[in-house]
């Protein structure tokens, strides 16, 4: 049933889709009650579809609040669209669609009148490629979430979560003297803090994360990776990632994602702690994974 | 090009898996050497047993560098770094076999170039050395062939080696009052003692195996709660 609803909602919200706001639902009901603090998601029976092309099969697992889940896999298995549809962000794709259930602590986030926008606030994404506001000052860059999720937030009030989500994201001290200049004007590993600091400005629960620190050089992968640890007491953390020792460093619990052959869907080969996954994993195909045997 | 690369390591482990596992059979021909010394209280032979732990100790840092290296480079992980792992303590368990075979060579010059004191407590240990023997081969041929079962039964023929080593005790209890031949009872049951570790080191090379297979390890046998 739930299936069937959801295909209908995401084929009307295709029809209706203007810019990166789904317009098929105009309720604006937070998901979930104003209580902070960490949230559980849960996949059940999600199937992701590009139009004719099944993507990701029958996908069930929980990521558990205050850990950070890393999603491994090679290319093309679908660990990136199935990060993309836990805040709803595969349906911006055209002609894509979910089928299944996702829910934040017991929530549909595909629920009838769930707002995906208010979705997409409580879960947040931060890209592979730092990608702030090229043209916005640094202040700007972390104020833009709140300028658009909040209005009539005073000056005084901005310049206190502008300076708590620098803080949060290791990044304030650096920048503090300079929060006019243009968010491009940072380094990479900068840019990249900068997100996550626009991200958590807006005090999600969750923070999703895709390949967040491919484009970065070692050091300032380092300190990423210090500051997913940190991130990690106040939400839930969920990374995509292509480096092994970086889910094996950063990561409490890993899944691993797999398809059979090029063409057919990915589908959850494993999930588990991930000192189990990187010193005995229960499936030949994790092993040969992790090993670098194949991929 | 990455494939290249991996396969290289992947042979590289393979050899250096053999390098190590070859290392019991320098402890193999040290321990027959050890035990032909004993026989004929021969000081020479035991000189060489010496003399040769030197190969027996090369081999330890020689593998064991090459395992830091593939830790250093290649990242192991699952299977790979369960087998690294199991090697590093199969080297330190080769390492201490050897030591125990100079252990036994060094005593050899105390027991003196008289006739044995008690020929029964030669026997006893060349009884010891022969079974020691085996359960290094075992422990070998447990490892290469990832056959847990064979390793577990290390433990049944160790025990043949611990009851043996029990003889010589009780044995040198009753080997009399003179002053010379209650040394030359201490000093047997010196090398008895070593021997007795030898068979240990080759359960612990068992249980390495268990852990290499399964991911747990444990001991086969807990010493502190005897079961």
């Amino acid at each position: 049933m739930l299936g069937a609803a959801t295909k209908r909602r995401a084929t009307e919200e295709q029809q209706q889709t203007t810019g990166d706001r789904p317009a098929g639902v105009t309720s604006t009901e937070p998901v979930t009650k104003a209580v902070r603090g960490a949230k559980t998601i849960e996949a059940r029976d999600v199937n992701l579809f590009y139009g004719d092309f099944h993507a990701v099969e029958d996908v069930t697992m929980t990521i558990a609040p205050n850990k950070v889940t890393a999603l491994i896999g090679s290319s093309g298995c679908g660990k990136t669209t199935f990060l993309r549809s836990l805040n709803r962000m595969h349906e911006l794709t055209p002609g894509a669609r979910v089928d299944g259930h996702v829910s934040l602590d017991g929530e549909d986030i595909y629920g009838k009148g769930v707002d995906p926008v208010e979705v997409r606030r409580l879960i947040g994404m931060v890209f592979q490629q730092p990608n702030p506001f090229p043209t916005m000052s640094i202040y700007d860059n972390v104020a833009a979430g709140l300028n658009l999720n909040s209005r009539g937030v005073s000056k005084s009030q901005k310049d206190s979560v502008v300076e708590r989500s620098l803080r949060g994201a290791h990044l304030w001290e650096e920048v503090k003297d300079r929060l006019g200049k243009p968010g491009s004007s940072l380094s990479g590993g900068q840019q990249q803090r900068l997100c996550i600091a626009r991200a958590i400005a807006v005090e999600p629960e969750v923070l999703l994360m895709d390949e967040p620190c491919s484009a970065l050089d070692p050091l300032a992968t380092l300190a990423i990776e210090d500051l997913i640890a940190e991130l990690k007491n106040r939400y839930t953390i969920v990374i995509v990632t292509h480096n092994m020792q970086q889910a094996a460093r950063a990561s409490d619990v890993t899944a691993f994602f797999n398809l059979d052959a090029t063409g057919k869907p990915g589908h959850l080969v494993e999930v588990g702690a991930t000192n189990e996954i990187f010193t005995n994993p229960s499936q030949q195909q994790t092993e040969d994974y992790v090993s670098g045997r194949f991929g | 090009m990455p494939e290249i690369a991996r396969g290289e390591y992947l042979e590289e482990l393979a050899t250096l898996e053999a390098s190590a596992l070859g290392g019991l059979d320098l402890v193999a021909i040290a321990l027959g050497r050890t035990m032909e010394a004993v026989e004929n209280q021969d000081v020479e032979l035991a000189q060489v047993v010496i003399a040769d732990d030197d190969r027996i100790d090369g081999r330890y840092l020689e593998v064991h560098q090459g395992l830091i290296t593939l830790l250093a480079t290649q990242s192991p992980v699952a299977t790979d770094l369960r087998l690294i792992s199991a090697l590093l303590h199969v080297l330190k368990s080769i390492e201490r076999m050897g030591d125990q075979c100079v252990n036994v060579c060094k005593v050899i010059p105390l027991s003196g170039n008289d006739a044995p004191a008690d020929p029964r407590m030669v026997e006893l240990i060349l009884k010891m050395g022969a079974h020691t023997r085996t359960l290094i081969m075992q422990a070998k041929r447990a490892f290469e062939e990832r056959d847990v079962e064979m390793a577990q039964d290390l433990v049944r023929r160790d025990d043949v080696v611990d009851e043996l080593n029990r003889e010589c005790f009780h044995l040198a209890l009753e080997i009399g009052d003179d002053a010379d031949r209650r040394e030359w009872g201490m000093t047997m049951l010196l090398a008895a003692r070593a021997i007795e570790r030898v068979g240990d080191n080759a359960v612990d090379i068992g249980e390495q195996v268990a852990f290499v297979v399964t991911g747990l390890f444990r001991e086969f046998e807990d010493a502190s709660h005897p079961s």
